[in-house]
């Protein structure tokens, strides 16, 4: 079987590389000489590094990414165990998969929000909706993104798996070994790439904070929003210097994935 | 598993779906609902001012359907043109190459959307391309084609490979082995690829936000109702879900064949 030339991968290549690399370039020049001027100066680096809201926006966005993806890698492995068999109710459970994040987030305030169904019922529930501890956000990527990671596991949670518990319950392995020894090695690295993408989307999406999360503190996104409106020009170099150090912190993540991963199929052979 | 424990297991499973799909039923209620004051548990006057308001012309809906659906549709086509030689070569190639070409691929997922749109703006503005649809459809392709390479390159195992070249072997054209055996084939793939591509770029908000903040686009016309009336976002969102559902109801025909 003859392989593909490698010239057939390059209009992709080049496209990705002449866009991805061109937006990189244009945050990067926006965040030392924005639009009309012409001088560069690293006044905005500064600005940012210093301004105590932007400190406490990344400290709220980190920790709200990593509680986000520890919940939903939580709850994703046993529900993953429980659909494993169960192909319509897959359909239902993995359709948040298909909807659009700002979608997730109207549908969480029209349940959740002040005057929504569940205020009706409980009058004086605890607020979820720009909630200052960031619940309304966390709770929008769990309910989106735990069905993405379904979906991976299920992917990866073959036959061939599933005959290999069935050959260790025969050897009288229990069931939670048998997840420990058997499920676990063959899930773990296609769960911590899963993982990353979903810590990559609450770091860098817009559209949920700027919905459901609070007004203080805000998330990296929702700050470099903010500082473009009430800044003016300077503040189009701010946002540009907050989604670059938000975008090389998420790039960092994918590298420590990548070797994680590549380690954790190294052992798996 | 014991019959108690299978049926405590089916119990569990349907009461999970319920949970994930039943929160969407919100959405045709409060669309309905003209008048729902606080604390009633139903609402007091049904009517149609959501979808009044939704299709009046001050709020551009018509307008951001059409643009959201032109942008999607062209860019989920420029991806797959794209993609479609190199997911070939992504499943095929055995260089060490593959690995870096597939990270330089994805790449554009881990990087905050509005980053993307903000810093192509800056050279779109130089090139005459922000606010306008052929702007948004580059902008968009950036988060569009890392999912179709990914869903495709499986597509293209041995299988297709060699059905390919038994074709040529018996003299079938280029164009014929492509209409006759790697379309058929990839069918699958191909539809999974279209449809996530259309889903991903139907909904990008931060690069359409960066590179076309004056043209109307879906999600940027829902967005400021959210929090000012819900009965608006409601409908919006009900246009918004379209597409997902329809892809729902042809998932739900497929695996019930």
């Amino acid at each position: 079987m003859q392989p593909t030339a490698w010239r057939a991968v390059l209009p992709a290549v080049v496209a990705t590389s002449v866009l991805f690399g061109g937006a990189l370039t244009g945050a990067i020049r926006t965040s030392v000489a924005p639009l009309p001027r012409q001088s560069a100066d690293l006044d905005a680096w500064g600005r940012v590094l210093a301004d105590p809201r932007f400190h406490e926006a990344a400290v709220f966005t980190v920790v709200l990414a990593v509680i986000a993806t520890a919940v939903s890698v939580a709850l994703a492995l046993p529900i993953a165990a429980l659909l494993r068999d169960r192909r319509g109710v897959q359909v239902l459970v993995t359709l948040p998969v298909l909807l659009p994040h700002l979608l997730v987030a109207v549908v969480v305030v029209l349940w959740l929000g002040p005057g929504g169904l569940v205020d009706r019922f409980i009058a004086d529930g605890p607020q979820v909706v720009r909630a200052p501890s960031g619940l309304g956000i966390v709770l929008v990527y769990v309910l989106k993104e735990v069905p993405f990671l379904v979906l991976l596991l299920l992917a990866v949670w073959n036959d061939d798996v599933e005959q290999r518990v069935e050959m260790a319950a025969t050897l009288g392995v229990g069931p939670l070994r048998a997840l420990h020894r058997v499920v676990w090695p063959a899930v773990r690295a296609p769960l911590v790439l899963g993982a990353t993408v979903v810590m990559a989307f609450v770091l860098g999406f817009l559209q949920v904070p700027a919905v459901v999360g609070p007004t203080d503190p805000v998330t990296v996104p929702v700050y470099a929003v903010e500082v473009t409106r009430v800044r003016g020009l300077a503040g189009q170099a701010d946002a540009a210097v907050a989604l670059l150090l938000a975008s090389g912190f998420a790039l960092l993540l994918a590298g420590l994935a990548a070797v994680v991963t590549r380690r954790l199929d190294g052992v798996r052979r | 598993m014991s019959i108690r424990g299978q049926r405590r297991a089916r119990v569990t499973a349907v009461l999970l779906a319920v949970v994930t799909a039943g929160p969407l039923l919100v959405l045709p209620l409060r669309a309905a609902a003209d008048v729902w004051r606080a604390p009633a548990l139903l609402p007091q006057r049904f009517g149609t001012r959501g979808l009044d308001v939704v299709f009046s012309p001050g709020t551009n809906t018509l307008t951001a359907v059409t643009n959201s659906l032109v942008v999607a549709v062209a860019t989920t086509l420029l991806a797959l043109l794209l993609a479609w030689p190199a997911a070939r070569w992504l499943a095929t190639a055995d260089t060490r190459h593959r690995a870096p070409v597939l990270v330089l691929l994805a790449l554009p997922l881990l990087v905050p959307p509005l980053a993307i749109g903000a810093g192509l703006a800056e050279w779109f503005l130089r090139l005459g391309l922000t606010n306008s649809l052929p702007g948004l459809v580059l902008a968009h392709l950036v988060a569009v084609l890392p999912y179709v390479v990914v869903v495709l390159a499986p597509g293209f195992g041995p299988r297709v490979r060699t059905a390919e070249e038994a074709a040529a072997t018996l003299g079938a054209s280029r164009w014929q082995v492509l209409r006759l055996v790697s379309f058929p084939m990839l069918a699958p793939s191909l539809a999974v690829a279209t449809l996530l591509g259309g889903l991903v770029s139907w909904s990008q908000y931060g690069s359409s936000l960066g590179v076309g903040r004056g043209v109307p686009m879906l999600p940027l016309v829902l967005e400021p109702f959210v929090g000012r009336d819900p009965q608006v976002a409601a409908t919006l969102a009900m246009v918004f879900l379209a597409p997902a559902l329809l892809a729902l109801l042809a998932t739900v025909r497929r695996t019930s064949r």
